[in-house]
Order: structure tokens, then sequence, then C-alpha cells
């Protein structure tokens, strides 16, 4: 059952043709014919997001065994550097009468804060898209790293950046919309960014959509060309032997400040492409549940995978969004069971469940060939095939 | 002195006396029912000479008298004064004779009852109210109780009457009880301040300053205030500088002694964040799981509170909100214990060997636990009732402590010792040790491992239920009532160096003083909590192993 | 003291200890450029810290450590520094990239594109590959290249390790119990690997098994307690008394 290295490439690459055929060519074929709504092109693009920004955890755990559980923080940060652009696009058609976001009049600003002032380029705003999560990691990565913070201890300090995001981002004093955030976005480079029905006004969802599916098919070419590089290779020794990989000659601490920061910037792309889908952002982005989910579609997926965190993440925020509709109450007791059955049962997620079918099934008849070769030797079968049953 | 304030609410609340307690004196009582009907004249003058009696139930009738709660009622031809079982009644109640504080009888000997609102009040003039007032004012600084005497004693003299200024000059001869003696003079100087000729206001600034009295810097102020708005030669400098020298020293105290406060609230934030993190000490710590289900097992210690003071007030009436809480001490450590017993057996005991699986998983159970609050209890916080033990406040100089406060760093003492040595002392804390350092070498020397974690990790969620029953008490219960602490939790048992007690008792109260001075110096609790945070990152870089890591050679 | 050009290790004065255990007191050592060394001593002697002092894995209290011709201070640099200047070791227990295949393991290992964006770009040439191939053949694994490391024995483990030392081009190589959980055939086949190496390298060897430590002894250091002891051949240790009280003697009498 051994797939060779190209065979492996080729059907990667298949499997991300087909994906670009459906995203790029077919969705929007639908949807220019009238097939799909605009608030469901919008719940897609979100999904790709979603997945680009599993697909950016999986880089650093699946990997490289580092469990970062404050990947929203990039994404967050990622969002709010574009949301700045958005809020001081939105005009002066609102309550206040002012060029000011709403929030800022509300609390009184008569100016924009000096910070505020490079968001109104585009390029800036942009830029910044990519810099600010990437600045964030390489901080706390440099710290994290050089002190040899790995594994649990890394996982928790993870979290209370995210806790302390958190905190900070609900406050009006941090002059980021604290408790409401950003909403009620309207324009982007002067366009309207939603589709108005009945002034029949075009937006940009389909774009966003687009862009989205690009981002997402960008990170995996560049997971699978990673991969198979010696960087990619080191990166899963480090995973495995560390004190192997910092004794062959690796400074290990520089590979994994590379791959924290590497990973900072997609979830920051994909948060920046998420909220003008996702029609507003606020602190909330920081709850340490919401990185926990992340977690989650990539375990769930299958960690380690090219395509498992993809899987994990559109899967589970479908049968989210379904559950949540059909069974109010008790959604999250359903979904956190199947959870913890896949962590207990399936260790290496729904990728690995075809393997393991087929393992089960070898077993399963070695078993009964064992059985019935025991029965007419009538020796005590002991022995037969009980590792495999861990 | 200070536990009779305690007690005797408590005697009055088991034995559940009617307020209206039974006068000692019959004397005072007959010239209270004498006054009711008496002309005004004759009213003030018995008020006035009641005075000296000092006894706290003249203030009592007369405060009722001025609200209109003494009744004049006609029985058997006289007018009698009485007091009624309860004024806002709407029913019909029984009646106490001012006079002798007996029950009105009817012929029979049949207890007769009124309805208060159709009955006819002892009537109060202008100048009878304000006699009242001054003798309930009076009154207050011979109360028995020291507390409420201190408190009258610089309430009178903050009002600036001469009279008054009189009688707390008669008092401080005869008080022996050091803190209301210091309280009358507090009110004796600001008193002066106020009516006193140049000299006595210097001289009363002067004390006030000594007596590094907080209460009246407002009055020193509006003194500076005051002398400020006078022409150069009506300006008295002496008063000024001394003013001004008694505010300084004054202000110096109030720092001093906010400072103090806040060392306290620290030790006590610091309590609370041992008493929460004790459990995952040794879930975390010791085990090595990535408990995220710690803080629904809070959870369920609030919840279990919860559920014992329904259960004992509809059983035994609100009488057992005094003391169902200790019946939910046990409750609740059994209940977490037993949920953790759960969990262990049917999702942890597969997880030894994946630590960050282990984390997954838990919080697969934190989620589905959280909703099951929700379900069964609702989103919203249930109500649970304090005793009324914990509630009020002790106080040292100018500082206070209160009651429950208080309680936090003394439950957080009882069960850090318990815990410490249950480890140390006992069997089964050994076998604990050896099985969470060397499992394989415990089972060899004939531990049965799977049992002991089973067990430890029963204690943990334990102690983690012990700590929401605590919250219960100082914070809302509701399903997110110990998420809410998890994250705190974890840093105080990863700064303190996994696996150690003593490293979590110092980092929780290091954090928890931090956490409170930052706040006050930085005037919010946001930027002291980043900070914290910040701190603890910094730190970490310094000793990733937390404060008390063990040095040891590692095998390779 | 001054040291003479042809040390490949010069070790003075070195102190290390943990909670108030000294692991290593006073330690002075030196080595001969392309020399094999023994070291021998009883449990706890020090031994294995003795080699995490040299490669920087724990920092000395006191005392240098110099390294080679250029006298670089190795408790001044980190791990892959000391690597870097041609310093390999081999874990106790075997360490691989068990998720790689053997060859990988090899290539990974190679001394070149060690940076983060050279081993991105990092393209095996054919002259690397003859490299490979030779290591593999040295340690009798190429018929194995492409098996997942996990998959190997734990004596093939053991030689795996010692190949990807190999392929870092070391001058100083530091093997710590190289026979552990060997065959007798396989224990053998081991010392003959390292003596072959010898000319070429120089070779710290830590060992517990006497009868491999007989096969390959050259010059014998006995650590105990921290300290050097004793260090000469094989038979002016085995004839020391205070040698023979501290190890050789218990050794002796529970072998016999």
């Amino acid at each position: 059952m051994q797939l060779t290295a190209s065979r492996l490439l080729m059907s990667h690459l298949i499997a991300l043709a087909v994906f670009a055929l459906v995203t790029l060519a077919l969705v929007p074929l639908i949807y220019s014919s009238g097939g799909i709504a605009n608030h469901d092109i919008q719940r897609y693009g979100k999904y790709l997001c979603w997945a680009a920004l599993a697909v950016s955890l999986n880089l650093l755990w699946g990997y490289t065994g580092l469990l970062c559980l404050g990947q929203c923080v990039f994404f967050g940060l990622g969002g709010y550097a574009f949301g700045m652009y958005l809020m001081l696009n939105v005009g002066v058609d609102q309550v206040y009468k002012t060029a000011l976001p709403d929030f800022m009049d509300f609390l009184g600003y008569t100016e924009l804060p000096a910070h505020w002032k490079p968001f109104e380029s585009f390029g800036f705003a942009v830029g910044a898209v990519i810099w600010v999560p990437g600045v964030m990691a390489l901080i706390f990565g440099f710290l994290a790293f050089r002190s040899r913070i790995t594994g649990v201890y890394f996982a928790i300090m993870t979290q209370a950046l995210t806790y302390v995001a958190w905190i900070l981002f609900l406050r009006n004093e941090f002059t980021f919309g604290g408790n409401n955030g950003f909403t009620d976005f309207k324009k982007i480079l002067g366009a309207n960014l939603y589709s108005h029905p009945h002034t029949s006004t075009n937006g940009k969802e389909l774009l966003f959509f687009i862009l989205s599916a690009l981002l997402l098919i960008v990170t995996i070419l560049l997971m699978i060309a990673l991969t198979r590089t010696r960087f990619g290779k080191i990166q899963r020794a480090i995973r495995d032997s560390e004190n192997r990989v910092r004794f062959s000659g690796y400074c290990t601490e520089n590979f994994k400040l590379f791959i924290f920061t590497l990973a900072a910037i997609i979830a920051g792309i994909a948060g920046a492409l998420w909220l003008p889908q996702a029609g507003g952002i606020n602190g909330d982005v920081f709850l340490p549940r919401e990185s926990l989910w992340v977690v989650v579609w990539v375990a769930v997926g299958g960690r380690g995978t090219i395509w498992g965190p993809v899987i994990g993440a559109i899967l589970i925020s479908a049968l989210k969004s379904w559950a949540q509709r059909e069974y109010e109450n008790t959604w999250i007791i359903i979904l956190g069971g199947v959870f913890l059955i896949i962590v207990l049962f399936l260790p290496g997620g729904i990728s690995s469940l075809g393997k393991k079918l087929l393992g089960w099934i070898r077993i399963c008849r070695s078993r009964t060939e064992n059985f019935i070769t025991n029965r007419k030797k009538k020796v005590d079968p002991n022995g037969d095939g009980e590792e495999t049953l861990q | 002195m200070r536990n009779l304030g305690l007690i005797i609410p408590l005697l009055l609340a088991i034995f559940g006396l009617p307020a209206v307690a039974v006068s000692e004196s019959i004397k005072v009582r007959e010239k209270l029912a004498e006054a009711a009907i008496s002309s005004e004249e004759k009213q003030i003058q018995i008020l006035e000479s009641l005075i000296e009696s000092g006894d706290p139930f003249i203030a009592k009738v007369l405060i009722a008298w001025r609200r209109g709660e003494l009744f004049l009622i006609e029985h058997e031809g006289s007018t009698i004064p009485v007091l009624l079982e309860n004024a806002d009644s709407k029913e019909p109640v029984k009646a106490f004779a001012l006079k002798n504080g007996k029950v009105l009888n009817g012929k029979s000997g049949k207890k007769l009852t009124f309805v208060p609102s159709q009955q006819k009040a002892a009537e109060t003039t202008r100048n009878l109210r304000a006699q009242i007032k001054k003798t309930t004012d009076l009154l207050a600084i011979l109360n028995p109780n020291p507390k409420l005497r201190a408190e009258a004693a610089f309430k009178l003299g903050s009002q600036g009457k001469p009279e008054y200024l009189t009688a707390l000059k008669n008092r401080e001869t005869v008080e022996d009880n050091p803190k209301v003696l210091k309280k009358i003079k507090e009110g004796m100087a600001i008193s002066q301040l106020r009516i006193g000729d140049e000299k006595q206001r210097i001289q009363a600034a002067v004390n006030l300053g000594e007596l590094r009295c907080i209460a009246s810097l407002d009055s020193l102020e509006r003194i500076i205030r005051e002398q400020e708005k006078l022409t150069k030669g009506e300006k008295n400098i002496d008063l000024i500088r001394e003013t001004s020298k008694a505010i300084k020293i004054i202000e110096v105290h109030k720092d001093w002694v906010n400072k103090g406060q806040t060392v306290f609230r620290g030790i006590n934030y610091g309590a609370v964040l041992l008493i929460v993190s004790l459990g995952l000490a040794i879930t975390f710590g010791l085990m090595g799981i990535i408990n995220m289900a710690h803080g629904e097992m809070i959870a369920v210690g609030g919840y279990s509170a919860y559920l014992m003071q329904k259960w004992m007030t509809g059983f035994f009436g609100p009488e057992a909100l005094q003391w169902y809480f200790l019946l939910a001490i046990p409750f609740a450590f059994l209940a977490a214990a037993t949920v953790g017993l759960l969990v262990e057996r049917s999702v942890i005991r597969f997880l030894y060997r994946r630590p960050l699986e282990s984390l997954l998983a838990t919080w697969g159970v934190s989620m589905i636990l959280q909703q099951c609050f929700r379900l069964y209890f609702g989103a919203a916080n249930v109500q649970v009732n304090s005793p009324d033990w914990l509630i009020g406040s002790v106080s040292v100089g100018d500082m206070s402590f209160n009651y429950n406060r208080l309680f936090v760093i003394a439950f957080a003492a009882v069960i850090v010792l318990g815990t410490g040595l249950l480890m140390s002392k006992t069997s089964l804390g050994l076998s604990i040790r050896a099985v969470m350092q060397n499992r394989d070498m415990a089972a060899s020397m004939g531990i049965r491992t799977s049992r002991i974690r089973m067990v430890t990790f029963a204690f943990g969620s334990g102690l983690a239920g012990l700590a929401g029953c605590f919250l219960s008490q100082i914070d809302n219960v509701g399903p997110e009532v110990g998420s809410k602490y998890i994250i705190d939790s974890f840093m105080v048992v990863v700064t303190g160096g996994v696996g150690n007690l003593l490293g979590t008792i110092t980092a929780a109260l290091g954090i928890g003083t931090a956490d409170r001075m930052l706040e006050a110096w930085s005037d919010s609790p946001v930027v002291g909590k980043v900070l914290v945070l910040s701190a603890i990152i910094i730190f970490l870089q310094a000793r990733p192993g937390g404060l008390f890591a063990a040095n040891s050679r590692s095998l390779d | 003291m001054s040291k003479p050009q042809e040390f490949i290790l010069t070790i003075e004065n070195v102190n290390k200890s943990f909670e108030g255990f000294k692991a290593i007191s006073d330690l002075n050592f030196y080595m001969d450029k392309g020399e094999l060394r023994t070291i021998i001593g009883p449990n706890g002697a020090g031994k294995s810290t003795f080699l995490d002092l040299i490669t920087g894995k724990i920092k000395t209290d006191t005392g240098k450590i110099l390294f080679g011709n250029e006298d670089h201070d190795l408790t001044k640099l980190r791990e892959y520094q000391i690597n870097r200047l041609g310093i390999a070791r081999k874990f106790q227990t075997p360490s691989v990239y068990e998720d790689h295949t053997v060859f990988d393991n090899i290539m990974l290992s190679l001394p070149e594109s060690r940076g983060v964006f050279s081993s991105i770009f990092f393209r095996l040439d054919s002259e690397a590959k003859d490299r490979i191939t030779e290591i593999l053949k040295t340690i009798r694994l190429k018929d194995m290249e492409t098996v997942i490391a996990g998959a190997l024995s734990h004596g093939q483990k053991q030689w795996l390790e010692i190949g990807m030392l190999l392929a870092q081009q070391p001058k100083l190589l530091l093997v710590d119990e190289p026979a552990a959980g060997m065959s007798d055939d396989e224990t053998k086949r081991t010392g003959e690997l390292l003596l072959s190496l010898e000319e070429k390298h120089s070779i710290i060897v830590i060992e517990h098994d006497m009868e491999f430590v007989r096969q390959i002894a050259r010059k014998v250091t006995v650590l105990h307690q921290g300290k050097v002891i004793k260090e000469g051949s094989m038979d002016s240790i085995q004839s020391d008394p205070t040698v023979a009280e501290v190890y050789l003697g218990r050794k002796h009498s529970t072998a016999a």
C-alpha cells in the first residue's frame, strides 16, 4: 500500500486541480447564473478562509509539533488591519455625519488617531495585513523559542497571548471599537462591497470568494512544495526528535521562528479576506475558544497531512452551521461527542480513516484465517494479531 | 469586644427574637410612655432627662415615634402608647404596651390584634422632632456597642454643634475603649475646627494631623479653600500652615492605608487564584493532563452549592441559609470528584501517553459539560446566597477587612494544608507521587497505577469542586463560572513550576498581589492583567521551568 | 596552564552541579588529535554529563572547554554551533528521525545547507548522493535506504545514527554506549566500524560493556564521582587497585 513519493505528489496535484476547477470555474459559473445566493457564497468564502487558517496551524502543529492555541490572534490581527481600511471607507453617511468611524464619534474623538491615518491607504492596509501578524509572531516566537518553551508550555503561552489580545481589544480605549468592533462596511477602492438586490447594485462577493480560494490553493501548493524540500523534512525531524536536529548543526530556533511567522502571515491574510465576507469583527475573535476550534478542525481532519485541515475546517464548520439550526440546544454536545470519539479512536483524523479501515479489514481477515487454522490445529490461539488491536 | 458584634446578630437570628426587645429598665419605659401622651414642653423635658440613661432602647422607640410607628390605642378607657409587632403589616398584628413591653390583652385574656394603618399614631411637632434627633444623636455615643459608639462620636463632631462638643467632652472623660476614644478626639477636633476660635482651630488642625484622621481631609481642605478667598489681612497664616501640614501628614497616612488595602486585596485575589488552581496543580501539574475541563469541575462545585441551598431551604426553610454552606462544601467535593472519576475512566485513561491530545479531549468534555449546565440550570446565573456571618468586616486602624475576604484566605490555607498533608504524610500521597514520577517503576513495586491515577484525578477534580463551592460565595454561579479562571489557573501552575505545590502557592500569591498592585497603579484592571501576563511570559524566559523547576539531569 | 597545539580537546577545571549534587568536579581532560579514547566509569560517574558539557546541552558552572587548533571555547557556544565546528554526538538511546527514510536520515545530516533559507532551496547533487551511498554501505544499510527509520531494529538504528554522524564529517565523534542493546555479533561489528574510523577522526567512546571496551580500547580514562581517577592503557587500568575498587573490582566479582 506504500505510495511512492512521486505518486503521492501526483495525487495531491490532481486533487488540487479538481479543487481549483470547482472553486475558480464551477462555483463562479453557478453564481453568475443565479444558482448561489450572495450570503451563501459569502459563507463558502468564509469556510475557505477558515481552511487556510487551519492549514497554517497544521504547518505549525502537524508538521513541526508546535501546538499553537492562539492562531486566531494572527487571523484577527489580519482582519483588524484590513478592517481599519474598510472602516475609513464607510463614508459620512452615518449617525454622526463625520468621516470618522462611528465608534470614535461615540467616544468623543474629533480627529483620527495617528496610528489610524496610514490605513486610509489601501496599499498600506494590505501591507499591514502581512506585517502586523508577522511581526507579532516574530517577537513572541523569538522570546518563546529562545528560552526553549515547547510542547505544553508553548500551547499555554499562546493561549495566554490570545487571552491578552481579547481583553485588550474589548476595551474602548484601545481604539479598535471595543465591544462592537468594526462593522457596516460599504466600499472598497471606491466600489461597493456588497450587492443590494432592490437597488441592483453589484458587490464584490464573488471576488472575495475567488480570492479566498486562491489563497487556499496557493497555501496548499506551498505546503506540497515545502514538505518535499530539505526544509520540510527538517521540520518533521524537529517534531520527532528536536535534539537530534540540534546536534546535527541546525539552529532549530530559527526554523521554528520562520515557520511560526509564516503560519502567522497566512493566518493574517486569511483573516483579512474573511472579514468582508463575515461583515464585521470584534474582540471575540480572540476568545481562547475560537483558537481551540481551529485546533479541532486540524485534529478532526488529520494533522500532518496536506488535505486533512481543509477537510476538517470545512466539514466541521458546515456541520456546525447545520447542527446549530437543527439541534439548537444539543448541537454542542453532539459535536463535542463526535470530536471526543475522533480524538480517542482516530488520532490521525478523518484522513486516516481509509487507511485505518483497510487495516481493520486486514486484521479481521487474518483473524478469521488464524481462527480457522487454529481450530484445525487445536492449538491455544494466543497472541494472534494482538499488537494491532491498540 | 469585637466578637459581640458578630454574636449578637447571630443569636438574634437563631432565636428569632422580635425586633421589639424587652428593656431592662421599666423606668425608662414608663417615662417614654408618659412622654408619648404629654404636651410638647413636657415631652422635650422628658427626652432631655432620658439622655443620660444611655439605654439604646430609647433610640429605638424615638425612631419609631418619628416615623409615626408609635401608636396610641384607646384601651379600657385610657390611651395606651404601644408598639406594633410589624408596623408595615396589612393584617392585624399584636401590640406591645410601651409602658411594660407586655402584649395587650382583651378582657377574656385573649391577645388583641390591630391593623397598623387603622391606628392613631403619636404625633410629633417640629420642636419635638429636633429634640428626638438630638436625643438619639447623643444616645448614640452612649451605645454599649463600641463600633456604633465610635461611628456616632465622629458623626456628632462633624455636625459642629456646641452642645454636641460638650457631650463629646463629657464622654471623653469616661470612655475606656481606645478605638472609641480616638474617634471622640477626632470628633472633638473636627467640631472645633468648625466652631472654635482661631486658636482652637489651629490646635484642632494639629490634632487631626496627629490623629491621622482620613475622614477629616474634606474639612481641612475646606479651611484652605475658605482662607484662600480671604484678603491678605484677614488670612490666618498659622491656621493655613498647620492645616496644610495636617493635610500632608494625613495624605501620607492615607496612601499607606491604601497600599495596605491593595496588598490585602492582592493576597485575597492570590488566595482565590490558589483555590482555583490547586486542583489543576494536581491534574495538570502532577499528572500532566492539560485539563481544559478544570473550569467545568469548578462549575460543578458551584452548582453543588446551589443545589444544596435549594434542597436545604426547601426542607428547613430560610434559616437553612445560615448553615447549608457547611454541607455544601463536602457535597461539592464529592460531586466534582465523581464527575472527575467518570471523565477519567471514560476518556483520560486512554490518553496518558498523549498529553497534547488530552488537551483536545478534555476540551471536548468541557464543551459537553458546559452545555449540560446550560440545558439543566439555564444560561443565566443562579442565585447562591451567603450566610449572614460572611457579611460585614473587621477594621484594624483605618484598614477594614471583609469577613468574606478573610474567609477566602482561611479557606485557601485550609485546603492547601490539607492537600499538602495528604501528599506528604499519607501512604496514598506516597503512592501518588511514586506513580506520577515513574509509572513503570511504581507498577513493578506493586502499586496499582491505574487505580492511583483514577483517584488522583478524582481528587484534583474534587479540589476544583471545592473551589467552585467557594466561588459561589464571591462570584456568580453560571455555566462559565469556572472557564473564566482556566487561563489564570494554567498561568499559576506554569509559573510555579509544574508538579510543585509550593511553587503553585508562591505563584498564586505573587500573581494575585502583582495583579492588584498594578491595577491600583495603572487605575485599570485590564492594563494590570496585561502587564501581569506579559511579565509572566518574560519571567518564563529566565526560568522556562517555572519558579521551582527541578533542575535535574535528563536522560537521552 | 599552556596547551600544546596537538590537543583536539582540552578540558580544564570544569565543575557542574545539579541542586547541590556535584556531577562533575574539577575535571581535567586532554585528548590528542586522531585519538580513540574510551571512557569508563560506574553508574553516576558523570559520563553522560561529560558529553552534555562538551556538546553544549548543559552549561558549565566554571572552567573551560577548548576545541581544535583555533581554541574555540565551547562553553560559550550553542549546540548547533558546536556541532558545526565538527563535534558530532551519538546519544545513548538511538535517536534517528523515525518518520523519514534511512536515505533521508543520512541526507539531512549532510553538513551543507543547514540554514533556514538554504535548506528550502537545497538540491541533492550526484556528489552528495555518492557520499550518502558510501556511508550507507559502511553502515550496511544500503539495501534498506527506502525503509522508514522507525521500522529498523534497535541495532540498525544504532548503526544508522553512527552513519548520520559520519555524514556530518566531524573532527570529533562522541559515541555514547554504542553497544547497548546489540547482539554479540553486532557489537563486534560496531567495534570494527569504530576502529576503522580511528585514523580519520578523533573519537570518544563511552561504554559499559567491558568485552567491547577490551576490543576497541587504546587509551582509557576512568571517571568516578565527576573526576578522572586514572588514565592509561587497558592493562594498566585493569591492574590499578583504585580502579578495581570503584569499578572493575565490582564488575569482576559479578562477572565471575
